[in-house]
């Protein structure tokens, strides 16, 4: 329960735009770059700079921002997807990001099928899915149409059913982007359940969203976001309060 | 190189999952289900047998063996090669919600497809049986020359997957070159059949040195030529060094670029 399970030294994450005649196919490539020889100018932008940041193991993160302040970036660097184009990231721990559920369905496969392959897409073992499938399913409220093809789902089942493998694989630290408003209030109710579970069990967990009152009633800590960099880090009561100022002034 | 090996075996149960869910989905909903894996080659080899068995009168005895030992590995590297020039961009939404190593999706690609051929194989040996032939203890060799095919793709594969990301063209391009070696590998009709001052042409595609072992094992019931093997070998680990390394400069850019 001691020392950092997330460490940001100088972090910074550029983004190329692709505004500019860019070569994405083979004859802009080689009418362009080839035929004219001459520099691109480097267009890009940078969404997160120099941030420097210490994630302490077991504690309750919210991230709070504007719209293209870099949140979810934030996220994609700590899971790995995306690398950091300067500074230095150190992750201690195994991460589960409930970024965006049922990612790698395939339309045409049963809900049972999905669990499997999901589950496996995010690091659970065939007979570790096997003993949690019952819970998985009970937890998704699918019932009878688990073996039926996800394609003929709703979108609410859609996402109960990836929410509900991502939220079994137990990891040490969990990133959470806006996803908890999937389901009706009964299933958003249970999902804080799970989520006050995983807090009780001293996991580390990030949470972005535009809930205020949900980073003021369930977060340890609080950062803000402004325009890719560290704005505030603090209470979260004093964070919102001061972001909820900066945006209600402006 | 040794790196993404490694990742390749830490991720097995994926890769096989996931080739699992390709062999699934692709029939799933049909009333024949696997059984068009038979289907399909058989409609193809049924139409290339009336065209140049019967059209053209290629003078071949037991040509259906001949023609069907050297479509099966060639529609299996086809197929491969176009669906793992996909891989990347349609398992895009995957590649920037989750991390994983990317070099497995075209490494499924190329082994779903296998096991496509693999299963179009009783329809060979079917034929063989029918005609006549028998199975020589060649056969021994297959999974050499399977190893072989599966690696010389894969290099290659990487190469397509990645490129593609950047430059979408290939997506075109790449089925008129798959039509060309298809036309221009002796498959459709034997080495011996090439004009002399022609065969050099020929001699330098690693395909027709590839499709020539399927034919030793399945028709000629000759021992393979060493050399080729020889060759192929090279050939396979050389295209597995590039396609590697190419991936590897390349891969950390998929997540913004797909």
């Amino acid at each position: 329960m001691s020392g950092a399970a997330i460490e940001f030294s100088g972090v910074s994450k550029k983004y190329r735009r692709h505004t500019q005649p860019r070569a994405t196919t083979l004859k802009s490539f080689l009418l362009y770059d080839l035929w004219n020889r001459r520099e691109i100018a480097p267009n890009v932008t940078w969404a997160l700079r120099d941030i420097d940041l210490t994630i302490k193991k077991g504690i309750t993160l919210g991230v709070v921002g504007r719209n293209g302040s870099g949140k979810s970036t934030l996220l994609k660097l700590v899971s790995r997807i995306l690398k950091p184009d300067r500074g230095s990231l150190t992750i201690d721990g195994k991460v589960t990001a409930l970024i965006e559920l049922g990612a790698g369905f395939h339309p045409e496969l049963t809900g049972r099928e999905n669990i499997m392959i999901n589950g496996i897409i995010l690091g659970l073992t065939q007979d570790e899915i096997k003993t949690k499938m019952d819970e998985i399913i009970r937890f998704s409220e699918v019932g009878g149409y688990v073996d039926d093809p996800v394609r003929t789902y709703s979108s609410g089942m859609y996402m109960r059913l990836g929410f509900s493998v991502a939220i079994h694989v137990n990891p040490e630290i969990l990133l959470i982007d806006e996803v908890l408003s999937v389901g009706d209030a009964a299933f958003t109710h249970k999902c804080i359940d799970k989520m006050n579970a995983f807090q009780k069990e001293g996991k580390t967990i990030i949470l972005v969203t535009h809930d205020l009152g949900m980073v003021r009633s369930w977060c340890n800590e609080a950062i803000w976001m402004d325009g890719g960099c560290l704005r505030m880090k603090g209470d979260p009561e004093n964070v919102v309060e001061a972001y909820t100022r900066a945006m209600c002034g402006a | 190189m040794i790196k993404p090996i490694r990742q390749l075996y830490r991720y097995r149960a994926l890769i096989s999952v996931l080739i699992q869910r390709e062999l699934k989905a692709k029939y799933r909903g049909t009333a024949l289900g696997l059984l068009w894996s038979l289907i399909n080659p058989l409609v193809l080899t049924a139409i290339y047998l009336l065209v140049f068995s019967v059209y053209m009168r290629v003078g071949m005895e037991n040509y259906p063996a001949f023609l069907l030992s050297g479509i099966l590995p060639w529609t299996w590297f086809s197929m491969g090669l176009s669906e793992s020039a996909h891989s990347i961009i349609s398992n895009g939404g995957l590649i920037k919600k989750v991390y994983l190593p990317s070099e497995i999706f075209p490494f499924v690609s190329i082994g779903s497809n296998m096991v496509h051929y693999l299963f179009s194989l009783p329809i060979l040996i079917f034929l063989l049986f029918l005609m006549g032939l028998k199975l020589s203890w060649l056969l021994l060799f297959l999974p050499i020359v399977l190893g072989i095919q599966f690696v010389l793709s894969y290099g290659i594969a990487l190469i397509l997957a990645s490129l593609a990301v950047q430059f979408r063209d290939l997506l075109h391009i790449l089925p008129n070159l798959l039509m060309m070696g298809l036309f221009l590998t002796p498959i459709f009709y034997p080495m011996t059949m090439i004009p002399e001052k022609y065969r050099l042409l020929v001699q330098v595609n690693p395909m027709a040195h590839l499709m020539k072992l399927y034919q030793d094992i399945f028709f000629y019931h000759q021992m393979l030529s060493p050399w080729s093997l020889g060759i192929l070998v090279g050939l396979s680990s050389i295209s597995l060094w590039v396609g590697l390394s190419f991936f590897e400069a390349r891969k950390d850019w998929f997540a913004e670029e797909v």
